[in-house]
């Protein structure tokens, strides 16, 4: 079998990163994914359940999320919910993805697309 | 109604993703919905669906483009797609035989498209104005607060001050009950520049609250003593300051007030709508500008007439609306026997005032368009029995189509095809079709919105707010995929009969296995009649109504005359003053050109609301409570002679009935013969209270229609102004010509008399007396014009039946010529056969019309809903039309050589 190559999977859609981002902090379920979305956003982004689950089935299907048996809460639960959690090849992804979104927006910072990084101590700006 | 949606957008996506996902989107769906989503219900359906056939349509792409790629896990499987194949080829093929008749294809798509679009248009907007919420929160828990004065014939009377306040106090129903004047008022504005004037409501400062929205900049009202405040309409915020927002914190001038502008409405906020509006008031603007505090207490309130003299609130004057917010968990029925036990007791407590007064609740969604659904029915009604009539008209052609290929059905099934496949071949053509004319349906409805709301007439409550959008598209949709299955559905049950012995039987005639289908295509051929006969006759009943109602006299003459609303200068306090700018501003309007009378009055017929007072009979004493209610209005200048008001006995105002002149009236006809019947009431006395002076009786005018044409006059009774205070009439001036022309020196005039004087509505009476009519008018353009269209679409559908039938027929025909029958009586055997179809038709027309009368009586007016002359009139048009239409194909089987048709064989 070939060795995994997380390089072919990039780049990964906005909605895929998203997902592998909220599964990056513990396993979820899809509504909270999108909450968490949300929220991160600070409400400009949502995800609307319908390219949510469209981008679950990709991810489950070629194993970088899979699905938990049991349920981390199950006194607060609705039972049609399924809790996703991020497999060693996603969290590879998710790193590869992640790391090539720095090299563009370093690209940007270069460009002037974005103001450079404040260098400590300069202009007393706290970081 | 919104769980339905979902579970049908679900449906778009591939099966073994429904089934793998389906729970859980469904419940994320569900939670969003609970926690107060904000966006609508038709964007999160129309792009859960657009998302769904994303996933059920990628793969098929990927298949047609790479013939071996896999789809994906819960994607459309392979096996499946193959089925799609199929599809594609019956598609191709429904494509082919369109583009072998491509005039027949033309004006089928377009029959289609008109019928899609229309139907979906006015679905559209009776989602819009019927079903969709008012833009409040949680509308549905909203109710009107009224009064109940049944005894007056008036279940929905409005509240007074101190009985909407202990309504408040006293129910244990309501979360909250806010009030709001039930009128518009004139405000008189000083922004930076002459007096203009802002369309206003005052309301308890609690409403915006009550209703669940806040203001879009600013903050909501509050009540501070001495000042005013007003919040903005986002209309008026737009157009009179230019959107900008630094208006808020502003000082203008109000009424002589100066008021606080403290913030600006949002967009889609509209409150009250016309009809709660009650029926007093000056205007009958019903688009607001502004909304003013309402002051309970304090000098505004007794400016407002809030209070008594000695400072209590009134309770014998009604003119408040109000909207309660039902608890959770609580039905109208409770806050409706809630509120009738507190009426009960104030009655009880106050009897003086209160007798006889009860409380009515209605839901503010019913109060609004309550009056509106039905006809919006009716328009619903007959734009879906076009579409009925095209689809029907179309099933017939795929029909008549079918005949041609029997023979080739019939192999195909001996060889083995099954029956499915010529049944989904056959409701494929039908979708493919429809599914042509839904594209240009969508366009037709997306057109017919905007056009139908940019002609509705303005006091339509709610259509201005239709914009054409998702639901659009979801509702033409729906209407496509319906016509498809009307479309395919017969000519699908006969294919599916194919029997292919029979078929397949050498020297068999047109007709194989055709009974089924001779009678489908008879069975359509009726059902497109009678279900034009019923429209054509729902439309001849609106016009002769419309008819009826423009041929009322109204009591008036309404041709050369001008009309206009003005409010008296400020400047102006005593009624010495004010008499004196009455004199100067009749005399110089009277002395221009062509101007051949001036008078105005404070409530205009057709014009504007009604105002009453209840009044006391000298020489027939009777508790308050019982007093008679009639209509009041004050007379200016020359008033009833300028409006053509006949004077019936003794005499109208003169100069000389001055303010310390004997206090007279005039009252007309209905007043005269109700209250002094079989006696002469000149001379009689009345007053409105036992506190102020009688009036005498010197004269009695005719009748008008007041309120709207097909509204029978009530009492009224007349008031110089001299006797006392006009500050905001309805002018009224008698030209000798067309009163247009008038417009441009009227309105100088007054500026030259005062230009602080605002001046507004200015229009001629003919222009009031057809806004009137308006509503009806829009009702009668759409009906009339469906049903010129079913008329139409039926002659269409004989024409083609017809057609086919003779041409079924050739041999027998040429059999019967070459007998010696003559070509005339062939004609009429043929056109005999349209003559009883049509017949039975027409019949089950009648019958259909007297079925759905019920729908339709409420807009009747002057005619029976069983009219005698439309229930007979109207079926034998459509014979007529369907023996006409029958004619042209019956003529060509006259021309048939008997020879060619009989070699046929």
């Amino acid at each position: 079998m070939d060795r995994f190559r997380p390089e072919t999977f990039l780049p990964l859609g906005p909605v895929a990163f998203e997902i592998l981002l909220a599964l990056a902090e513990g396993e979820q379920h899809g509504y909270s994914i999108m909450r968490e979305v949300e929220r991160r956003s600070l409400g400009t982004i949502k995800v609307h359940p319908g390219s949510l689950y469209r981008a679950l089935a990709r991810l489950l299907e070629s194993g970088l999320i899979e699905e938990l048996d049991g349920r981390p809460d199950p006194e607060h639960d609705d039972e049609r919910r399924r809790y996703y959690a991020l497999t060693s090849r996603g969290l590879a992804v998710g790193r590869a993805e992640a790391a090539r979104l720095e090299q563009q927006v370093d690209a940007a910072r270069a460009r002037r697309l974005l103001a450079p990084l404040p260098r400590s101590g300069a202009h007393g700006v706290p970081r | 109604m919104t769980r339905l949606l979902f579970h049908l957008a679900l449906l778009a996506y591939p099966r073994s993703f429904r089934r793998r996902f389906g729970a859980e989107m469904w419940a994320d769906l569900e939670r969003a919905r609970r926690g107060g989503s904000t966006s609508d219900v038709a964007t999160t359906v129309g792009t859960l669906i657009v998302h769904g056939l994303a996933e059920r349509w990628s793969a098929l792409v990927r298949v047609l483009f790479w013939p071996d790629s896999q789809p994906h896990l819960y994607e459309t499987p392979r096996r499946r797609i193959i089925m799609w194949d199929t599809f594609r080829s019956d598609v191709r093929h429904a494509l082919r035989l369109a583009a072998n008749a491509p005039l027949v294809t033309m004006l089928t798509v377009l029959a289609l498209g008109l019928g899609i679009g229309a139907t979906s248009a006015i679905a559209t907007i009776v989602h819009g104005v019927v079903m969709s919420p008012l833009p409040y929160r949680d509308s549905d828990r909203l109710v009107m607060v009224w009064s109940d004065a049944t005894r007056q014939g008036r279940p929905r009377n409005t509240l007074s001050p101190a009985n909407y306040q202990d309504l408040r106090r006293m129910n244990g129903t309501l979360e909250g009950l806010e009030a709001y004047f039930s009128f518009v008022t004139p405000f008189e504005m000083v922004i930076d520049g002459p007096t203009e004037v802002a369309h206003g409501v005052t309301v308890t400062p609690g409403m915006f609250d009550l209703l669940g929205r806040a203001p879009f900049l600013g903050r909501a009202l509050d009540v501070r003593e001495e000042t005013l405040e007003v919040l903005l309409s986002y209309g008026y915020w737009q157009r009179r300051f230019g959107g900008n927002p630094a208006v808020v914190g502003r000082t203008l001038q109000v009424d002589n007030n100066l008021a606080t502008v403290v913030g600006v409405m949002p967009q889609d906020f509209t409150f009250p709508y016309g009809p709660m509006l009650g029926p007093s008031g000056f205007t009958r603007a019903t688009s607001i500008d502004l909304w003013a505090a309402m002051h309970v207490t304090g000098p505004i309130a007794a400016a407002n007439r809030m209070l008594t003299p000695q400072g209590e609130p009134v309770r014998s004057v009604h003119w408040l609306g109000a909207v309660g917010r039902m608890r959770p968990g609580t039905t109208v029925e409770h806050v409706q026997a809630d509120l009738s036990t507190v009426a009960r007791q104030l009655e009880q407590r106050y009897p003086d005032s209160n007798t006889g007064w009860g409380a009515t609740v209605v839901p503010v969604m019913e109060q609004t368009i309550g009056t509106i659904r039905g006809p919006l029915y009716i328009l619903l009604a007959g734009v879906f029995t076009v579409l009925l009539i095209a689809a029907a008209n179309v099933a017939n052609l795929v029909l008549a189509r079918s005949i041609g290929r029997q023979k080739e059905y019939a192999t195909r099934v001996a060889l083995g095809a099954g029956r499915a496949r010529l049944v989904r071949q056959t409701l494929t053509e039908g979708l493919v079709l429809a599914s042509a004319g839904g594209v240009l349906g969508l366009l037709v409805a997306y057109a017919g919105v905007t056009v139908l709301v940019a002609l509705a007439p303005a006091d339509l409550p709610r259509l201005h707010d239709v914009a054409p959008g998702m639901t659009v598209v979801l509702i033409t949709a729906g209407a496509a995929i319906l016509t498809s299955m009307l479309v395919g559905l017969l000519p699908a049950l006969s294919a599916a009969r194919t029997h292919p012995q029979a078929a397949l039987r050498e020297h068999s005639r047109g007709a194989i296995g055709g009974a089924f289908r001779r009678r489908a295509r008879a069975g359509l051929v009726i059902a497109e009649i009678a279900l034009a006969v019923a429209l054509t006759v729902a439309g001849g009943l609106l016009l002769r109504s419309f008819v009826s109602l423009l041929g009322t006299d109204p009591g008036f003459h309404s041709h050369n005359m001008l009309t206009w609303q003005m409010n008296l200068p400020d400047r102006l306090r005593s009624q010495d003053d004010r008499t004196a700018f009455y004199r100067e501003f009749l005399d110089r309007m009277r002395s221009l050109p062509g101007v051949v009378s001036v008078g105005g009055t404070t409530r205009l017929p057709l014009g504007s609301t009604a105002l009453s007072t209840f009044i006391e009979v000298d020489g027939s004493p009777r508790p308050e409570a019982e007093w008679p209610e009639v209509q009041f209005r004050r007379a200016i200048g020359d008033y009833f002679q300028t409006m053509g008001i006949p004077i019936l006995a003794g005499r109208t105002f003169t100069d000389a009935d001055g303010a310390s002149a004997t206090p007279v009236c005039v009252v007309n006809r209905t007043l005269a013969s109700k209250l002094f019947p079989g006696e002469d009431p000149i001379g009689r006395r009345v007053r409105g209270s036992p506190t102020q002076p009688w009036l005498t009786i010197i004269g009695v005018i005719g009748d008008i229609r007041h309120g709207a044409l097909d509204e029978p006059p009530l009492p009224e009774l007349y008031v110089s102004h001299l006797q006392g205070q006009v500050v905001s009439p309805f002018m009224v001036l008698r030209t000798a010509g067309d009163a247009t022309d008038w417009i441009a020196l009227v309105r100088a005039e007054a500026r030259a008399i005062d230009s602080t004087l605002p001046v507004y509505r200015i229009q001629t009476m003919e222009s009031v007396r057809s806004e009137s009519v308006a509503q009806r008018r829009f009702l009668l353009l759409l009906v009339g014009f469906f049903g010129a269209l079913a008329m139409i679409l039926a002659a269409l559908g004989v024409y083609g039946t017809m057609s086919v039938l003779v041409s079924e027929r050739t041999q027998e025909v040429g059999v019967r010529l070459a007998l010696g029958a003559s070509p005339a009586e062939v004609v009429r055997m043929l056109v005999l056969q349209a003559v009883r179809l049509a017949g039975v038709g027409a019949l089950a027309g009648v019958a259909l019309s007297l079925g759905t009368m019920p729908l339709l009586s409420s807009q009747l007016y002057g005619v029976q809903p069983r009219d005698p002359m439309m229930l007979t009139a109207v079926p034998a048009v459509l014979v007529l039309v369907a023996v006409l239409a029958a004619i042209v194909p019956a003529r060509r089987a006259m021309r048939i050589d008997p020879t060619h048709a009989l070699r046929g064989q």
